[in-house]
């Protein structure tokens, strides 16, 4: 039988080491060279036009202004019934 | 006349049915037509299986919640379906845990995963009947171990009771069909950019199964077998579900709002520290027990260092709802996504501080363990599971929800469900865990002691139940409409317009959005 610390050390140096190896290439193939346009590749165009409720009217003009005229959104847009 | 809405068609259809609609569509919303038919491709190409997964998921989580309800019962009122081995605590307790940690937050989550990573990746589902059949499989092994369980067959092991041999190989290749198909997805992305949402899903189908081979490997015994067991169990949760909850959180917050998350920055810290540390936190689950002390030291240790990913994620996630708070009126997905996250920040310090060796010597045992855990799997995870569905099901079945009254039922029963629940038993906790520290007190004490948050208990979980089959029901009705129903009004949905006809969308009455 094996010392019960064994397991766990090796289990635990594995996915370590595989998360800083991941890390390593990830920066090396330049995953991390653009982070704004990175968290910007989620939305269309549309998904910043669309006039929001609960936004107040200063922040629907820098809206408008930044990405044009505002569009109603469809019912349900905003996930679930309306 | 109306094509079928995007939802039901088959995958790339959307590009042969309206190519010319995608432009028209495409130039009327200031859209590139590549990028709108990309996107309706994605959608459809994970249509099918989406749509299997969640009503499996929550098949499972209606079971699950009986199963819950039957052994919370049985807590307080012994006698209880005492007649039949298979209704007894041990079997049922186990059988509720396995149908919603497996059942239904793992159906739920990978459903959306499944839907997610081809958004991310600007690109088809790859392989989408391959992810199907692990879909299926994967729930047949769950079937399969809590059929086993409930007949007595069990390998004794927490979180992994489900038989190695039956169940196991059942969900060890259902998984890793789906991730075939979620990597393969990856591999032929169009995508510039991979979005912090991709590495938390991709990180999940690596390590779970890194995870299961570790806690099922067959040769552990004794204190080592514990050791892998609370290896599994505890890294399940973060590396696992929290990492496909997580993950949707980072989606559909910034995409409800309408603005990039506070800082991608701090999103690239909160992942790769996940990464590289978590897997350290399982041990203290074994404050006391029979290992050596550094290991349990270095586990307590890491899991006050898990306040860096936690606060991280937390104020990024905060910070952008931070002001709009408003939004949540409007968005069922926001509200209980936004309270999921708040939810995971919450358990997650919970989780750092009960860590520490004097404050486990009074949660240690107690029903304390049982209410932290549901603020993680219920108020985090299953939250954020419900919000990741309202918003993705009408996408997938081409029409709007049939109810507003029926989300907002649903939501305040679960809300106030799991704040009954979670108050209760954590109080019960406290309650039992200083009468047990106290040596003049018969064990007896302790008992009486926890009885009432018992009772709580299972009046949060029936209100649990009835939230449940609100939603099963709403679901129910929802894909039980005809293809592109209207149910209050028409759903001007963002990919309909593309799968009408030119007549149709000539004469369709302008509503809204185009």
């Amino acid at each position: 039988m094996i010392p019960s610390s064994v397991p766990v050390i090796l289990a635990t140096a594995a996915l370590t080491l595989l998360a800083a190896v991941v890390l390593a290439w990830a920066y090396w193939r330049g995953f991390f060279d653009n982070l704004d346009a990175q968290s910007r590749v989620i939305f269309e165009p549309k998904d910043f036009q669309l006039e929001r409720p609960w936004e107040t009217p200063v922040e629907r003009l820098e809206r408008e202004m930044s990405h044009g005229k505002l569009v109603d959104p469809a019912p349900g847009e905003w996930g679930g019934a309306s | 006349m109306t094509a079928p809405v995007a939802g039901h068609a088959p995958a790339g259809e959307a590009g042969t049915l309206g190519r010319e609609n995608v432009r028209a569509v495409a130039a009327a919303r200031g859209l590139a037509p590549e990028d709108l038919e990309i996107r309706l491709r994605a959608d459809a190409s994970s249509a099918l299986v989406v749509l299997v997964l969640f009503s499996v998921a929550i098949a499972w989580l209606l079971i699950g919640s009986i199963f819950g309800d039957i052994a919370s019962l049985k807590l307080h009122w012994p006698d209880f379906l005492t007649r039949q081995g298979w209704l007894t605590f041990g079997r049922v307790r186990t059988a509720h845990l396995h149908a919603v940690n497996y059942g239904w937050a793992t159906a739920a989550l990978i459903g959306t995963s499944v839907w997610l990573l081809p958004r991310l990746m600007h690109n088809e589902l790859k392989a989408p009947l391959v992810a199907l059949a692990g879909g299926v499989l994967f729930t047949l092994g769950i079937a399969v171990g809590i059929i086993g369980v409930l007949a007595g067959y069990t390998d004794g092991m927490e979180w992994l009771e489900a038989n190695r041999y039956t169940a196991g190989p059942l969900l060890v290749v259902g998984g890793g069909l789906v991730g075939l198909s979620l990597f393969l997805t990856v591999a032929a992305r169009r995508a510039e950019h991979l979005y912090v949402s991709a590495w938390y899903i991709l990180g999940a189908f690596i390590w779970f199964p890194m995870l299961y081979v570790t806690g099922k490997w067959p040769t552990w015994t004794g204190v080592e077998s514990a050791a892998a067991n609370w290896f599994f169990a505890h890294n399940v949760l973060g590396f696992w579900l929290t990492a496909m909850s997580v993950g949707a959180a980072y989606y559909f917050i910034p995409k409800v709002l309408g603005r990039p998350i506070y800082s991608y920055q701090l999103s690239v810290v909160g992942f790769w520290s996940l990464a590289m540390f978590y897997s350290l936190n399982g041990m203290h689950h074994l404050v006391g027990g029979p290992l050596p002390t550094w290991m349990i030291t270095t586990s307590i240790v890491a899991s006050v260092f898990m306040f860096i990913p936690v606060v991280a994620t937390g104020i990024n996630l905060h910070m952008t709802v931070v002001g709009r708070f408003g939004a949540l009126r409007y968005s069922p997905t926001l509200r209980f996504v936004v309270l999921g996250a708040i939810a995971y920040t919450a358990v997650s310090l919970q989780g750092s501080f009960t860590a520490l060796r004097e404050v486990n010597r009074v949660t240690h045992f107690t029903h304390w363990t049982v209410a932290h855990s549901h603020v993680g799997g219920y108020a985090f995870v299953t939250f954020v599971a419900f919000g990741a569905m309202y918003y993705i099901v009408p996408r997938v079945v081409g029409h709007e929800w049939p109810s507003a009254r029926l989300v907002r039922w649903h939501f305040n029963t679960v809300l106030a469900g799991i704040a009954i629940y979670v108050i209760s038993l954590t109080w019960a906790g406290v309650a039992q865990g200083l009468a047990l520290l106290d040596a003049r007190l018969p064990f007896q004490v302790s008992v009486e002691r926890s009885v009432p948050g018992l009772y709580g208990r299972s009046l949060g979980g029936l209100i649990l139940t009835i939230g449940h089959v609100i939603f099963a029901w709403h679901f129910w009705r929802m894909i039980r409409m005809p293809t592109g129903a209207q149910p209050t009004r028409p759903p001007l949905h963002e990919a309909q317009p593309v799968l009408y006809t030119d007549e149709a969308e000539a004469a369709r009455p302008r509503q809204g959005a185009v």
